[in-house]
């Protein structure tokens, strides 16, 4: 806990500008951070101008030129259908960002409500949220929310949901740890005698203070989150089979496995991307976690 | 406390936890389709009466929830997990066929990835901000952030299809025959068989799958040894180690790994969730017919008692390995031992 106090405490007084600058001088001496960031926002830049930039419709098929190795006209090659591989990668991004970004937003704020809830009104609701948070712990996450979108027919909005339904028990338990130790802060105390509700406090007054370790795990997860929908994909819990969602490319690759440039590419722009995101996420890490920086 | 309390407590523990599990899958199973019947029945079994009666029958729909619940923990507790849809046998019974090569596959692609994964943390904790650092570091990025089957899918064109000095998909070359059963995993029926030809062939197709499935879990195991024992190694004791004469490597072998270990076997423990994932997701790259093949086949089907079957296996097996993990604590850790 000590831990997770240092990095809010960390956070907070990074807000004033001396600390700015030391994020500066942090940001050049973890140059990882900045590739990271480059890299994020080129997919999220590509991920809006797909439309008007990717040479072909990622869903036209070309059969003459079915299974091209990459050349002038496909950058990245054509299918077993003649679509163009490029144009694919570049409208997966549509797909892939935001599914990973939902996840994590609903899951996070799913685990936030659960654990704040059950830190500050403890007794039997904690109990009982707690034991349900260990449950939700005891499966690896993966398989369970391959059971829910199975359970709920494969596409990208079960897959989403799916994978949200199961992210959240970490967050919980940080959160309700967090919660615990902010409640007995005698501002807390003194917005209750100021006759402030109880909803009010904790939303108002304790979750303010506790938010910030839940965004840094929420960057690190970031990463996780994409990797994890895209093996959703990959085994066919996602998206329809044409759609150019970069896990099912890689999935329907295999069988054309001589065929390199099928799942070759989409396979990295996954690879590029969870990296970005881990880069960003580590670095950040480092910055506002200074007893992980090893000096 | 002495083990057997501490045994005992913990199994305790375990027992409501894996009742919970079968709670949870049973509400996946039963409340979340919208109809049980065409998520369990092969489609052209709707039409036919006599059947779907039969499973309503065997499976209780038509009683309250609680005591449909009640069939079907009897209906697990028997081993019965229902029919697949693909492929019309038990699941029960096509799992058991599978499991003997997924074990295979695991313990060997565990033994890989701790060795591989400690020993890299090792590395980049001891010679902290070198090149050997960040080699290390970046073979363990490589493992968090590459897709796994992308990894596979990579090794086996490299070493399989290009240098052809490592074994291709299967569990055995397509002409040798499977060794007699005794335990189902190849190589040690192999073994046991005295049969040192086809020991060699299933050993040589295990190893790609098995170093694929090593990197995807080393990446967090190394992670984890380096920031726990870069955060020993700035001890007290370690300096008092140092000070009364020990040699660097007793230093570091006996004061700095024994303490930094307690949270790699933790980490160890959970990473055997994605090990099981990363089976699903090898498995089919490699055509190789174990748990995750299988999966692999039913979800792209669709086959839905196949893949919570499959599930619920899955989600026994983490339990009863960090059943392990805790249990391993004890002779890890002696504050418990006090406690």
């Amino acid at each position: 806990m000590s831990s997770i106090s240092s990095i809010s405490s960390s956070i907070h007084e990074f807000e004033s500008p001396s600390r700015g600058q030391q994020a500066l001088y942090h940001l050049r001496r973890n140059p990882l951070v900045l590739i990271g960031l480059i890299i994020a926002t080129l997919w999220i830049v590509i991920a809006f101008l797909a439309p008007s930039t990717a040479p072909v419709e990622p869903l036209k098929q070309d059969l003459v030129n079915r299974l091209q190795a990459p050349n002038a006209l496909f950058f990245m090659g054509s299918d077993e259908l003649g679509r163009d591989i490029f144009s694919r990668v570049l409208w997966g991004s549509r797909i892939t960002i935001p599914a990973g970004l939902a996840v994590i937003i609903i899951g996070s704020s799913l685990g936030v409500i659960i654990g704040a809830v059950a830190g500050y009104a403890g007794g039997l609701i904690d109990e009982l949220l707690m034991r349900l948070t260990e449950l939700f712990m005891a499966f690896p996450f993966i398989i369970l929310a391959m059971a829910v979108t199975a359970a709920l027919g494969p596409d990208i909005r079960n897959a989403v949901l799916a994978l949200s339904a199961v992210w959240w028990p970490r967050y919980a338990r940080i959160l309700r740890g967090l919660v615990l130790e902010v409640k007995s802060q005698e501002y807390v105390e003194a917005a209750h005698s100021a006759g402030a509700s109880g909803l009010y406090v904790l939303f108002r007054t304790i979750l303010p203070n506790c938010i910030a370790p839940a965004v840094i795990l929420a960057t690190l997860d970031i990463g996780t989150a994409i990797i994890s929908f895209a093996a959703l994909s990959f085994i066919g819990l996602g998206p329809e089979p044409s759609s150019p969602e970069w896990g099912r490319m890689v999935s329907i690759g295999i069988d054309f496995f001589d065929q390199w440039w099928m799942w070759l590419f989409p396979g990295l722009a996954i690879a590029s991307l969870v990296m970005a995101f881990n880069f960003i996420g580590d670095g950040l890490r480092d910055i506002l976690d200074p007893r992980l920086r090893g000096e | 406390m002495n083990f057997f309390r501490y045994f005992v407590r913990r199994l305790v523990f375990i027992i409501p936890l894996l009742l919970g599990i079968t709670v949870v899958a049973f509400i996946i199973a039963n409340a979340i389709p919208a109809d049980p019947i065409n998520a369990n029945l092969p489609p052209n079994a709707l039409n036919d009466e006599e059947t779907i009666a039969a499973f309503r029958k065997k499976w209780g729909l038509d009683k309250p929830l609680h005591e449909q619940y009640l069939t079907y923990l009897g209906n697990l507790l028997r081993g019965d997990m229902g029919t697949s849809i693909k492929w019309r046998t038990p699941v029960a019974e096509d799992i058991a066929k599978r499991l003997p090569a997924t074990i295979e596959l695991a313990t060997l692609g565990i033994m890989y990835g701790v060795v591989l994964g400690v020993g890299l943390g090792l590395v980049s904790a001891i010679w902290k901000n070198s090149w050997a650092d960040y080699i290390a570091r970046v073979i363990a990025l490589i493992g968090v952030s590459f897709p796994v089957f992308l990894i596979a899918l990579v090794f086996l064109t490299v070493f399989y299809a290009q240098l052809g000095i490592a074994a291709g998909p299967g569990r055995l070359h397509i002409l040798m025959r499977a060794p007699p059963t005794v335990t189902g995993m190849y190589t040690i029926d192999a073994l046991l068989n005295g049969d040192w030809k086809t020991f060699g062939n299933a050993l040589s197709h295990l190893i790609l799958p098995a170093l694929t499935l090593a990197l995807y879990i080393s990446g967090i195991i190394s992670r984890i040894t380096r920031s726990s024992l870069l955060e020993v190694l700035n001890q007290d004791y370690m300096r008092t180690a140092r000070a009364k004469g020990l040699r660097e490597r007793y230093v570091i072998g006996f004061h700095g790994m024994r303490n930094s270990l307690i949270p790699v076997v933790t980490v160890i423990g959970l990473s055997y969730g994605n090990l099981l994932v990363g089976s699903i997701l090898i498995e089919s790259i490699f055509a190789y017919p174990g748990i995750g093949f299988y999966m692999f086949r039913a979800s792209t089907s669709q086959d839905f008692p196949a893949i919570m079957g499959v599930s619920l296996l899955f989600a026994f097996i983490y339990v009863g390995v960090n059943f392990v993990v805790d249990i391993l604590y004890f002779f890890l850790d002696p504050r418990i031992r006090v406690a």
